[in-house]
């Protein structure tokens, strides 16, 4: 009894994982598709194919990619050195620090984004890929930090300490050790920055001005239209980076745990 | 490694630079650079532009924000509980709840919702075709309503894989055992709910439904999809007034921001007290 | 005061090959604490947990004062049970994990307080009520586990190791206050451990679990002293065996022919044990002694043990008690088998 139970769940549980991306297809390939007919009476991928290869679009696929891809890179080298502090270390200023750390993911990126929309704009670098790259930075450091300072918490130096009695310089115990050893950590913590700036609307408007142009914001003005079509298309090209990387990462997130709250 | 001090001076800075600019902001953004309270008048009197709307939607955002946490936590504790039960492998469910949660960031699954229960979206085409209604404005308006039923149905649908995870890693580090020692010393299946289970759970069930409170009332993106134009919920209110020409306007968007900001932390400290709590 | 029957039980777990009890009966009288004694994978816990209800059985019964257990309820059973860590509610407080039971039961709570706070006495305890399972020691907090049960007068308590993860001083100071305990209370417990001192120690009778069956129920002194089969012997800490060709009084061993005290007139092949501590280890050569080297003498503190070797392949173990003189690493010896000492064992 207990066992139907578990397997009608299951597949509740993935048709609701399959639905939006099957409701996406439904409305993106659809020519004609009138209220009430169930299923589209005419199909056609011209429609999709015109949106996936119009400037706009391609542009915004490549913003909205250099983008994530940076914002991740840079979340990383910079995060790891206080991740690693905060996750092996007691000193002073400990709190003060995971304080700091912590606020940015509280506060809603609404208000940082207003906040910081003015000063960049004296700055200069409000429009720029530069401003939006620091924008970014904001909520994606924190999370980046804290995956991998949980991760360094389990961490046990003595690996390392081995490696280095028995002679490695430490350029080498970094490289072959370290990274693998925190390798599942070290993949989370890039999907999770990857993902938050690569879904980012409201930073990017604030800060980017009107210049820098990414998916999400193509995705609201495609709302806005009201085109079910073109809103499906740019949903789905929205989507498919999401889901094919947290599909390529998926045993590293079984091994890694649940959320990130659970790090502190 | 030392480097620490930079990531916390690059921090630090952003964290500056953002507390920098609220209080630009707060000064109008203008040559002004004086704090002038008019735009924090205007708002709170309910007066001016935003002041008008600016109560109504703080009782929608929290209206919405207290309802669809609620239920996300209901939900999260039945299906915890209901999984737990479960000795074996229901890691796979687990994992595959983390993953369609991370896949389907919250402004894409708005937009899923918006195609399905809109009144000229799937579902009503299915109900036509099944004969119960004829025309679209016959199906029930469950987005783009007054109430915010479709906003609270998004984040519903979202919050519970979140909480049911945090619920399901409490109940499973903690001793399952507890149960059976429950059980042992007398208690029926119900009154190992109430008197071990829940206990259990209940402070990583708060500290998690404050998160996700805190969440829903400072976010943006569901309410801008999935809203009407009135009620609004205040993070969409904002941004409004914010892009208007008008700097006062400008202030006042700035204003109602800030409100969100210090309720958010509000509840965010609360929620770290409870979490602080557990962990005697 | 309850009787309790285990009749013919047989347990195979999922994936196992051979079963971790195999028709195995024994009966637990009122009042008594039997030990449960066996290496670990014996089925020791295995048992306890049939009777709580956590496992059901493949075959045979359980009863109480009769009774078939097996139809009632897993929380309707009243075998409390004890395991290794207390599991104490870390929410609930002193007082409301020992009332905890009552609570369930529906007693009201003027009662419960009452019974608390008699019970708090009784193990030591006296005004812990407020306290929380974190402020307290692991033997305190054992002993709010085992209130938490005596407070309900179960019908019986059946103790999983409880005591195996405290400090040597700590466990005997338990050992003591439950033993005391439950005699005054006068509850049928079932009492599983490896250890074979505490078994002793504590029991009215101790059973040794082998291969999912009793090999051997008994008074802790008799098992001790005189174990039924080789096997048991083993198992309360005998190495010696003498085999031979049984004859009128004198068993014709490999090594030489030894006296010996028994009933039987004649066998083919018998086997006779001693205890290590009764073998004595002389200079000069006795009744039924054989002739042999010190190969190992290592001190023990209360004893020195000594392996003496009697010939290429055997090799004696004896234990003589301090204060004794030591006697050098191969230095020439007789060991002596006392016939008072000798006794006969089934070969398995």
């Amino acid at each position: 009894m207990k066992k139907a139970s578990f397997i009608a769940f299951r597949v509740v549980l993935y048709a609701i994982l399959i639905a939006p991306l099957f409701l996406f297809g439904l409305y993106a390939f659809s020519e004609r598709w009138f209220f009430p007919a169930p299923l589209p009476t005419q199909w056609t991928a011209s429609i999709f194919t015109r949106i996936i290869t119009n400037s706009r679009t391609t542009a915004g696929l490549s913003a909205s990619l250099s983008l994530a891809l940076i914002v991740t890179v840079l979340s990383l080298i910079i995060g790891y050195p206080a991740a690693r502090v905060l996750g092996t270390k007691v000193f002073r200023g400990r709190s003060l620090a995971w304080l700091i750390f912590f606020i940015p993911t509280v506060v809603p990126p609404l208000a940082i984004g207003m906040g910081l929309n003015i000063l960049f704009l004296r700055l200069g670098w409000s429009g720029t890929m530069f401003g939006v790259v620091l924008a970014h930075l904001v909520p994606t450091l924190p999370y980046t930090i804290f995956t991998l300072s949980g991760v360094f918490s389990r961490f046990d130096e003595n690996y390392e300490l081995q490696a280095l009695v028995l002679g490695s310089s430490r350029l080498r115990i970094f490289l072959t050790i370290t990274l693998r050893l925190i390798l599942p950590g070290l993949v989370v913590a890039s999907l999770f920055a990857f993902l938050i700036s690569w879904s980012q609307y409201l930073l990017t408007l604030l800060i980017g001005g009107g210049k820098i142009l990414t998916i999400p914001m193509l995705l609201f003005s495609a709302v806005s239209g009201g085109n079910p079509t073109s809103i499906a298309a740019y949903s789905l090209i929205f989507v498919a980076p999401p889901v094919i990387m947290i599909a390529a990462s998926a045993r590293f997130l079984t091994q890694h745990g649940n959320t990130i709250r659970e790090q502190y | 490694m030392a480097p620490a001090i930079l990531i916390i001076s690059v921090l630090f800075g952003a964290s500056i630079l953002f507390g920098l600019a609220q209080s630009f902001g707060m000064m109008t953004g203008t040559q002004q650079e004086t704090i002038s309270l008019a735009a924090y008048q205007s708002v709170f009197s309910g007066q001016g532009p935003a002041g008008r709307e600016f109560w109504s939607s703080f009782w929608f955002s929290l209206w919405v924000a207290t309802a669809s946490t609620f239920f996300s936590a209901i939900g999260a504790l039945a299906v915890a509980i209901w999984l737990s039960d479960r000795k074996k492998k229901s890691q796979q469910i687990d994992t595959l709840a983390l993953n369609w949660n991370m896949a389907f960031p919250h402004l894409v699954w708005a937009i899923a919702l918006l195609l399905f229960f809109s009144q000229s979206g799937f579902l009503a085409r299915l109900s036509a075709t099944f004969g119960f209604i004829q025309t679209p404005a016959e199906f029930p308006v469950l987005v783009l309503d007054r109430f915010g039923i479709g906003i609270i149905i998004d984040y519903v649908t979202k919050e519970i894989p979140f909480l049911t995870l945090i619920l399901l890693a409490v109940l499973r580090s903690q001793a399952e055992n507890l149960d059976v020692v429950a059980e042992n010393l007398g208690a029926s299946r119900w009154q190992q709910l109430r008197f071990v289970t829940i206990p259990q759970v209940m402070p990583a069930l708060s500290a998690g439904s404050l998160i996700v409170f805190g969440f829903i009332f400072s976010a943006f993106e569901v309410p801008a999809i999935l809203g009407v134009r009135y009620p609004r919920m205040l993070p969409v209110l904002a941004l409004d007034f914010f892009l208007n020409q008008d700097l006062n306007r400008r202030a006042e968007g700035m204003v109602i921001s800030f409100v969100i900001t210090v309720f958010v932390i509000i509840v965010a400290i609360l929620s770290q007290k409870q979490e602080k709590g557990t962990q005697q | 005061m309850t009787n309790i029957e285990l009749v013919n039980l047989k347990k195979t777990y999922p994936g196992g090959e051979t079963p971790v009890l195999n028709h195995l009966s024994l009966t637990i009288h009122s009042g008594e604490m039997m030990a449960l004694l066996g290496p670990s994978g014996s089925g020791k816990s295995t048992i306890l947990k049939l009777i709580t209800g956590i496992e059901t059985p493949d075959e045979g019964d359980i009863l109480f004062d009769g009774e078939s257990i097996l139809p009632i309820a897993p929380n309707k059973r009243g075998a409390i049970l004890m395991f290794q860590k207390a599991y104490l509610f870390p929410f609930l407080s002193v007082e409301d994990n020992i009332g905890f039971g009552m609570k369930v039961r529906g007693d009201n709570a003027k009662t419960i307080r009452a019974e608390v706070r008699k019970m708090l006495d009784l193990i030591g305890l006296p005004g812990f009520e407020k306290r929380k399972p974190s402020q307290l020691s692991g033997g305190e907090q054992q002993r709010v586990a085992l209130a938490r049960a005596l407070v309900l007068q179960p019908r019986s308590m059946l103790l999983d190791e409880p005591l195996s993860s405290l400090d040597t001083e700590v466990r005997v100071n338990l050992q003591e206050a439950i033993r005391r305990i439950q005699r005054e209370l006068g509850i049928t417990t079932i009492l599983v451990t490896h250890d074979l001192n505490e078994a002793m120690g504590m029991a009215d009778r101790v059973a040794l679990l082998l291969d999912g069956q009793v090999a051997a129920v008994d008074q802790p002194m008799h098992l001790y002293a005189r174990p039924p089969t080789k096997p048991t012997s083993r198992f309360v800490g005998i190495t010696t065996f003498l085999e031979g060709e049984l004859k009128q009084g004198h068993l014709a061993t490999e090594q030489g022919t030894l006296t010996v005290n028994t009933n039987r007139h004649q066998a083919d092949s018998a086997v006779f044990a001693i205890r290590p501590e009764h073998i004595r280890v002389q200079k000069e050569p006795g009744q039924n002694s054989m002739a042999g080297l010190i190969a190992e003498c290592i001190f023990r503190g209360d004893y020195i043990e000594y392996q003496v070797a009697v010939d290429k392949q055997t090799s004696i173990r004896a234990r003589v008690p301090m204060p004794a003189p030591l006697i050098e690493h191969g230095q020439q010896v007789y060991i002596c088998f006392p016939p008072e000492y000798l006794f006969e064992v089934e070969p398995n």
